[in-house]
């Protein structure tokens, strides 16, 4: 395995920037989850690292060794795709053992590695089958042994499970980490789920208009994002301003006191997620506008006086907050993250 | 009750279905019967009937009129040399073109789906360009190139000191050749452009990342993927191979089907031995399209 680092790469298509000045490194054995909307500019920077695409400036590196121009075939990437991509002209161990056949394996010993990567992927059985007569979940997991058989320096995943199902998404992710985990690979994670690059990856990546809004571990963007757009992007935000003065800020329905708001001069922002509300007799109003059963929890849309939406979680064992309620909520300043 | 009265029955069931239908599948069928029958209307007057006359006419006891019972023509076709040869030439030679045409045709595709380039509509028009041409045309376009005054032969005899007369290829088989080549690339790029949009990239992608280089994901990955499109190139192209005949007639340079049927016709009317080519000619297409059909489907391949 490598570490793999991106040095200002930049990618432009004409006049259209796709990326711009992309600095990070994936480090050895780590998995890196890159997040973003589409167009953002995810799938283009795993196509630079994998060879397929050009920059149009800035270095790519596996280790230390300049790789830029390297062609695919000789970078030694392992790639799973959200199509699956699989040979169906080949049987599924024939599509395991396709890059040791490459690589010169003799038959009998790409044969093995093959049958064990599949045994270990828990579909053995299937070795003889036509990858097109298998479900999409036995499909990807083929795709993902065909990749890690070559023991690439680095395995691109580009969108894997969105094609699957929800409960099969669920399984499969946990499988997936487990065993990049024990393989210690180095991983690149393109995903526009966040929920499943919280579960998978060691950091996130956030996109957004081809430069990295923020990057670190799951809990870091999710807790203390950079800025309004992470805060958006990853899970759901209220996202509320007012004129900060010493280590108070007003924030029209209520003032609230903070030491972390002595550093901001004039405007403050305040990323409060749905979690940092609760039910409080002392705290401020608000009429709740609609209320979602998601199962172990209720979302609700409540109205402030000043027209102000606030979205609002809660254990649905805990709380009974029904459509047209008038609520007394209070901000909880610990779950609250203060934006420059 | 007998089976007639239970045929017509069901005859005149479908029959009604198809006047007055009520279901949906009822509807649906009277459009396919719709949309088709102007085609095999017109294929019973322009194909069946011809091709019955065209059997009779090649057991025809008489040169100029239908009548009276006579193999001689078979006979003759099965017996003498030339018609051997006829048909020998018309194969090896058609096949030959086809074969080369594929090739440049796959080439072509894979260019023009896989590259995004500058004057992509220029070359697109350019390579379907010979299939708006007149054999004849074709003919002469290699006469002006490859014959005694052609430009390429005075060219090569300018640099080499050679005479014309001994590079003009035009009249050759080679020229030939060149002709038939020119016509059917159009035809064979054609199928294969549709082929190369079905392809899978993600998958030829898959195989350079797994260490194949460009040619080994095409062997591996590409030609399995575009074989029923090579196979349906090779069958269109064959077939409008057999059938070239104004290149062949001007450049006269091999004795194959089409021409051998223009020459007894044309030299003492041999009605009954052009019948006779005619027939056999229908019946090979024929077979050789639906046994080549069943080549289109891919097979999974071992390790």
């Amino acid at each position: 395995m490598a570490e793999v680092t991106l040095e200002k790469l930049h990618k432009r298509y004409g006049d259209e920037t796709a990326v711009e000045s992309l600095d990070f490194t994936v480090h050895d054995g780590e998995t890196l989850g890159v997040v973003g909307p589409s167009g953002c500019g995810k799938t283009t920077t795993l196509r630079m690292i994998a060879g397929f695409e050009t920059p149009t400036d800035g270095v790519v590196r596996f280790d230390s060794e300049d790789v830029t121009h390297v062609p695919p075939e000789k970078r030694n990437v392992g790639l799973v795709f959200q199509s699956y991509a699989l040979f169906n002209n080949m049987s599924v161990l024939a599509n395991v053992a396709f890059g040791l056949k490459m690589e010169g394996v003799g038959k009998e010993e790409r044969r093995e590695r093959a049958q064990e990567l599949l045994d270990m992927l828990g579909i053995g059985d299937l070795g003889d089958r036509s990858p097109e007569s298998l479900s999409g979940g036995q499909q990807q997991r083929v795709g993902l042994a065909r990749a890690l058989a070559i023991e690439p320096d680095i395995l691109l995943l580009d969108e894997p499970m969105t094609g699957l199902d929800a409960k099969l998404k669920t399984r499969l992710r946990t499988e997936m980490s487990n065993l990049l985990e024990e393989l210690g690979v180095t991983a690149l994670y393109v995903t526009h789920d966040q929920e499943e690059a919280m579960a998978m990856c060691d950091r996130i990546a956030v996109l957004n208009d081809g430069h990295i809004e923020q990057i670190g571990t799951p809990d870091t963007v999710y807790e203390q994002p950079a800025n309004t757009f992470v805060a958006n992007f990853i899970g759901t935000s209220n996202v509320l301003r007012g004129k900060a003065n010493g280590d108070s800020v007003d924030l029209g329905f209520t003032r609230v006191q903070d030491e972390r708001l002595e550093a901001v001069n004039g405007e403050a922002t305040l990323i409060a997620r749905p979690e940092a509300f609760d039910v409080d007799d002392d705290g401020f109003e608000a009429q709740v506008r609609d209320v979602h059963y998601l199962g172990e929890r209720i979302q609700a849309t409540a109205e402030l006086p000043d027209g102000t939406d606030l979205t609002l979680k809660f254990d649905s064992f805990d709380r009974q907050v029904s459509a047209d309620d008038v609520v007394s909520l209070a901000l909880d300043l610990d779950d609250v993250h203060v934006v420059d | 009750m007998s089976s007639q009265t239970h045929e017509t029955e069901t005859f005149t069931a479908v029959a009604t279905a198809l006047i007055r239908p009520e279901t949906e599948q009822e509807r649906e069928r009277r459009r396919i019967v719709v949309m088709c029958l102007p085609f095999f209307v017109l294929a019973t007057f322009a194909a069946f009937i011809p091709l019955v006359v065209m059997a009779r006419m090649s057991v025809s006891a008489d040169q100029f009129e239908n009548s009276g019972f006579s193999m001689e023509a078979w006979y003759t076709l099965a017996t003498e040399s030339v018609y051997l040869t006829v048909a020998w030439n018309t194969l090896w030679f058609a096949t030959l073109a086809t074969v080369a045409s594929v090739i440049f045709g796959v080439g072509i595709s894979h260019a023009l789906e896989k590259y995004e380039f500058p004057f992509k509509g220029f070359v697109v028009s350019m390579i379907s360009f010979p299939i708006a041409l007149p054999g004849i045309v074709v003919a002469f376009m290699i006469i002006v190139l490859l014959g005694r005054q052609g430009l390429l032969t005075h060219t090569v005899a300018f640099f080499t000191g050679g005479s014309p007369l001994d590079i003009a290829v035009a009249t050759t088989v080679f020229g030939l050749f060149c002709g038939y080549v020119y016509s059917l690339i159009p035809r064979s790029t054609m199928v294969l452009r549709g082929t190369y949009t079905e392809v899978n990239t993600d998958a030829e992608e898959a195989a350079r990342a797994l260490g194949a280089g460009s040619l080994r994901t095409f062997y591996h990955v590409t030609l399995p993927e575009i074989r029923p499109g090579v196979v349906a190139a090779f069958i269109l192209t064959f077939r409008s191979a057999l059938a070239i005949f104004g290149t062949v007639l001007v450049l006269q340079s091999l004795n194959v089907a089409t021409l051998r049927i223009d020459r007894e016709i044309a030299v003492g009317f041999n009605s009954q031995i052009a019948g006779a080519i005619g027939l056999i000619y229908f019946a090979f297409i024929l077979a050789f399209t639906f046994v080549s059909l069943r080549f289109t489907e891919t097979d999974v391949v071992e390790i």
